[in-house]
């Protein structure tokens, strides 16, 4: 699709990777609708944009279906759904210092990173059904959802984000299936290390620790360049179902 | 990396992906060249590109190893190098009618899809590790194609299965090896594209091969395999990945 003029959804969007798709979306042309949970985040994105935000908890199917419905009453039906909404605890599954892993920040890191993933999955792409479609392929929109290479291979006191993330991989070929016939195209990306707050929560130590396991280039990715493969998924029709890991060569 | 003024190194560049892939590269002002077995198709498309056609046969050390100083000497070191070279016998490993299958096609297949492209990365790296670098101390960028048969092959192709599935495998290492040098690799797996190799097939299975294509129901366009390998260049956060290009057929 060509994205100039379209309606693009990004959750999480007022920071870290999210901030990067929203920038790089707005600067292709997109109207875009930040969901986020930072209201102040959220408004200085939307103003540097020229898009909208709106209050946001992902985790929350009320939350997620009324932003998603005040985001189409400003900016009309969305095309493009990112979601980046992510949150890590960084913590061992136990440990004879800090105990059992508890269930509450288990609980919330599943339902931000995976039901949340999926909850907006379900509701942006309910919303596209019936639009008219963009091109004689039929296609209605496409939905890009951000995982880790966490899913793949996790470093400890990751079990429980990893687990998430590997949710989040393991819909990606059923949503493509199940949303084919309407032409929306489901994608995944599975960043490595990039430079987010997020990842700033990590000291200098263990950054550089970190950055040795990737191949090259060894550094910290910046959040455009992930910008600009949701930009690349978008325009290209043929990238449908599959995971895409941009780490750098991270293993 | 920026594709302005750089030269492009393509193996099967003269049909199919590798033909509009180059088109895609010289667009975006790659120099490039045409490593090609078929001359008749490669000079034209190389005139056009204002680049050069240099006949190889990837199976060939030597062959390509001349290509390979020839290709430098007319344009310089490659930047980029994509090994789009291989071949389809399809045929079933055993069968009543016609017995197992024959160990020369059998072989000529993986010496060109495996032993070709990686005999290809040797010989492509080790032109590029002298260069100067660019930002991050990026040389060159490595790209290999495989096929979604590498993940979920289907009747009739076991040996081209396995000699796209062993390119994807490659993948890892080779960008582990290169990495030090500043090289990234990169594979990418199509599905059913509209190539010479594609169209061979007949009417009746093409529909047929079509109808498994989820999203979209048509078989990819080769310019869009060529604006992939074009972005891979562009984005050096990717390595030592292989990506489905595929409208979800699994």
């Amino acid at each position: 699709m060509d994205i100039q003029g379209l309606t693009a959804v990004v959750t999480g969007g007022a920071s870290g990777i999210g901030a990067g798709v929203t920038r790089v979306l707005a600067k292709a042309g997109a109207k875009v609708a930040i969901l986020d949970r930072n209201e102040a985040l959220g408004k200085a994105m939307a103003e540097e944009v020229g898009g909208a935000s709106f209050v946001c908890d992902v985790a929350s199917d009320a939350s997620v279906q009324a932003a998603l419905t005040q985001a189409r009453e400003a900016l009309g039906a969305a095309r493009i759904l990112v979601n980046c909404a992510g949150i890590d605890t960084a913590r061992k599954i136990t440990s004879r210092k800090s105990g059992a892993h508890p269930i509450g920040p288990m609980k919330r890191v599943v339902d931000v990173n995976l039901t949340g993933t999926l909850i907006c999955c379900a509701h942006a792409s309910h919303a596209m059904l019936d639009l008219e479609p963009l091109d004689d392929d039929g296609e209605r929109g496409v939905l890009i959802n951000i995982a880790s290479i966490a899913a793949f291979n996790a470093p400890n006191g990751q079990a429980v984000y990893g687990a998430s993330k590997a949710g989040v991989v393991g819909a990606a070929v059923p949503l493509a299936r199940d949303l084919a016939r309407y032409g929306i195209r489901v994608m995944t990306i599975a960043p490595g290390l990039f430079d987010t707050p997020l990842a700033g929560t990590m000291d200098e130590a263990l950054t550089a620790k970190v950055l040795r396991n990737a191949l090259f280039p060894k550094r910290k990715g910046r959040p455009d360049e992930i910008g600009s493969l949701v930009q690349h998924i978008c325009e290209n029709q043929m990238l449908n179902a599959s995971t895409i890991r941009i780490d750098a060569g991270f293993f | 990396m920026k594709l302005e003024g750089v030269a492009a190194f393509l193996t099967g560049g003269a049909s199919g992906l590798g033909a509009a892939s180059a088109r895609v590269l010289a667009e975006a002002g790659a120099i490039v060249a045409l490593l090609d077995r078929d001359m008749a198709l490669a000079e034209p498309l190389a005139k056009e590109l204002g680049g050069v056609a240099i006949q190889c046969d990837v199976a060939d050390h030597e062959s390509l190893k001349a290509a390979v100083e020839q290709a430098t000497a007319a344009i310089g070191p490659p930047r980029i190098a994509v090994n789009f070279a291989g071949i389809d016998v399809s045929q079933k490993i055993s069968s009543r009618s016609k017995g197992p299958h024959p160990i020369e096609s059998m072989q000529r297949e993986i010496d060109i899809n495996v032993i070709g492209t990686l005999d290809g990365c040797a010989l492509f790296s080790e032109q590029m590790m002298n260069l100067e670098p660019f930002e991050d101390g990026e040389r060159g960028v490595l790209i290999n194609i495989a096929s979604g048969a590498a993940f979920n092959g289907p009747p009739g192709q076991s040996v081209y299965a396995a000699s796209k599935r062993a390119v994807a495998g490659a993948t890892l290492p080779l960008a582990r090896d290169l990495a030090p040098y500043g090289i990234r690799v990169m594979t990418i797996a199509p599905g059913f594209f509209k190539t010479p190799l594609a169209e061979g097939v007949d009417d009746r299975h093409i529909d047929k091969l079509i109808s498994m294509v989820p999203f979209p129901k048509r078989w990819g366009d080769p310019r869009e395999l060529g604006e992939l390998v074009k972005f891979i260049c562009q984005n050096r956060m990717l390595n030592g990945e292989t990506i489905q290009i595929d409208g979800a057929m699994r």
